[in-house]
């Protein structure tokens, strides 16, 4: 079993751990593979009311890892295929997600906290969408940006690329909950989860099915017209270019 | 009614409502002439600016153009030609930063619709005052609404108070925020510059992406909240409240 993505669960609590810290990381398409079994894994476990999704290392996750597609040129459709749909199924999931933002946050990264029902991030993580930046189309990440914090303000984000502080994104309704630094990070993570936990279980995935049906995001049609838009962008030799000078490869 | 400045070595093109006597009173020509202009800025500019000459960004129609058409045919035109420049600023590849200084009023709200980033002053007022005149702001609320989410929207286009920019910036409305309307359009040129350097094709398809996702690229919604504005033009309730807007403006 791939150890790039690993599951602890405790009582009514799980963890789920992106761990490729040597990459900060960054989403492979091995990645995303381990990521989709071990949702797989806890869709089908009873008992589990809150699930906390978190990086091992230094960073939450730095976004797609673009270096390992620069030369492969099916592998962008099938790298943003998988992160499309392993968004819809944590969406999708009965309990609670939680995004333990423990450090840099970026791209596709900034995205799947985008997906979690909570995001909880400290003052000094950075997190954003820079993927204009590079000659990249961030649609991947767009429809769950616009379902968190409305579409004008997504717009204004998204146009604008660049990163942000943990601080920012709280302000800009990307992060729930906001801990002064990462030494208090936990603290609050484990407040709000206990939180989470004391409630009916039943009730709670029942209220979250609504809610995804009402704002529409397990729609598999715009998911995978976003991320074939990411991969023909990334494709592009705009964003090629921009990729090689980047990685310093020529 | 238009002037068209080119900034940043051709980069970004300033379109500028130019009728400062009249607070940049919108006319059926001059909405025509700003969607022409924009149209054509876009095959040679990276980003667009959307400001106002004078004191105010924009404060709507000119409903003095409305006295002598009793049957609502210079409302209608009025009504069409916002519809289609808001629509077209919302479809164009590069992205638009409206400087609404000081007011953006009615008509002039509803031209922030089109804008991708919208930049005001702490003490500017924008909103939609127009119920009490017998017209509907429906025409707006496809591009309003995602902008600000369903309440907010609902607040503003049924509620006639004006609001605040510090308000419109809590909302959603507008983006950014600076003390001094003076200081408006240079930041708003200034975004447009950092636009401008992006790589333009990732730039265009996102925006694209961002239109399907908000539905601001549907023709068949715009000519629906359009169709309710048109509805109301000429009837016997237009006919009674709107001579206190051309009272009120004709000063």
């Amino acid at each position: 079993m791939s150890t790039l993505a690993t599951l602890d669960i405790d009582g009514r609590t799980a963890r789920l751990t992106l761990n490729r810290p040597d990459a900060r990381n960054a989403l492979s398409i091995d990645l995303l593979q381990a990521l989709h079994a071990r949702v797989d894994e806890l869709a089908n476990q009873d008992g589990v009311s809150v699930l906390v999704l978190t990086g091992a290392g230094k960073c939450f996750c730095a976004g797609m890892d673009l270096k390992a597609v620069l030369n492969d040129p099916d592998a962008p459709t099938t790298l943003l295929r998988l992160l499309a749909d392993v968004a819809i199924k944590i969406r999708a999931l009965p309990m609670a997600v939680i995004a333990r933002v423990n450090g840099a946050a970026i791209g596709g990264g900034c995205g799947l906290t985008c997906v979690c029902d909570f995001c909880v991030t400290h003052a000094d993580a950075k997190m954003g969408f820079p993927e204009v930046d590079l000659g990249l189309c961030p649609a991947v990440v767009a429809p769950w940006l616009v379902h968190k914090i409305g579409a004008g303000r997504a717009r204004a984000i998204l146009l604008r690329g660049g990163v942000m502080s943990g601080r920012q994104a709280h302000d800009a309704g990307i992060a729930s909950h906001l801990a002064d630094s990462l030494e208090q990070l936990d603290e609050t993570v484990d407040e709000l989860s206990s939180s989470l936990a004391a409630g009916g279980p039943g009730a709670l995935g029942a209220t979250k099915s609504l809610l995804n049906r009402l704002d529409g995001s397990l729609d598999r049609d715009i998911a995978r017209h976003a991320a074939d838009l990411s991969a023909r962008i990334l494709a592009s030799d705009e964003a090629q270019r921009a990729l090689r000078a980047r990685f310093g490869t020529d | 009614m238009i002037r068209v400045d080119t900034l940043d070595n051709g980069r970004v093109t300033a379109l500028v409502l130019n009728r400062p006597d009249r607070r940049n009173a919108l006319t059926p020509e001059g909405l025509s002439r700003l969607a022409d202009a924009a149209r054509a800025a876009a095959d040679t500019s990276r980003a667009l600016v959307l400001a106002g000459e004078g004191r105010v960004f924009c404060a709507g129609f000119d409903l003095t153009l409305c006295r002598e058409s009793p049957d609502g045919a210079v409302m209608r035109e009025l009504l069409r030609a916002l519809s289609h420049v808001v629509r077209t600023l919302r479809n164009l590849p590069i992205p638009v930063v409206a400087a609404a200084h000081g007011a953006a009023i009615a008509g002039g709200c509803a031209l922030l619709g089109g804008a991708d980033i919208v930049v005001t002053d702490m003490h500017a007022k924008l909103g939609y005052p127009v119920l009490p005149l017998g017209v509907s702001p429906a025409v707006s609320a496809p591009f309003l609404m995602p902008a600000v989410g369903s309440g907010p929207a609902r607040e503003l286009m049924l509620n006639p108070a004006l609001i605040t920019g510090s308000d419109a910036y809590e909302m959603g409305l507008a983006h950014e925020l600076v003390q001094e309307p003076g200081d408006v359009a240079a930041r708003a040129q200034q975004i447009a510059s950092e636009l401008a350097d992006k790589p333009a094709v990732g730039l265009a398809a996102t925006k694209r992406l961002l239109n399907r996702l908000d539905r601001t690229d549907s023709d068949e919604i715009a000519r629906e909240a359009l169709d309710v504005s048109l509805a109301l033009t000429g009837g016997d309730e237009e006919r009674r409240l709107l001579p206190a807007g051309w009272a009120r403006r004709s000063t």
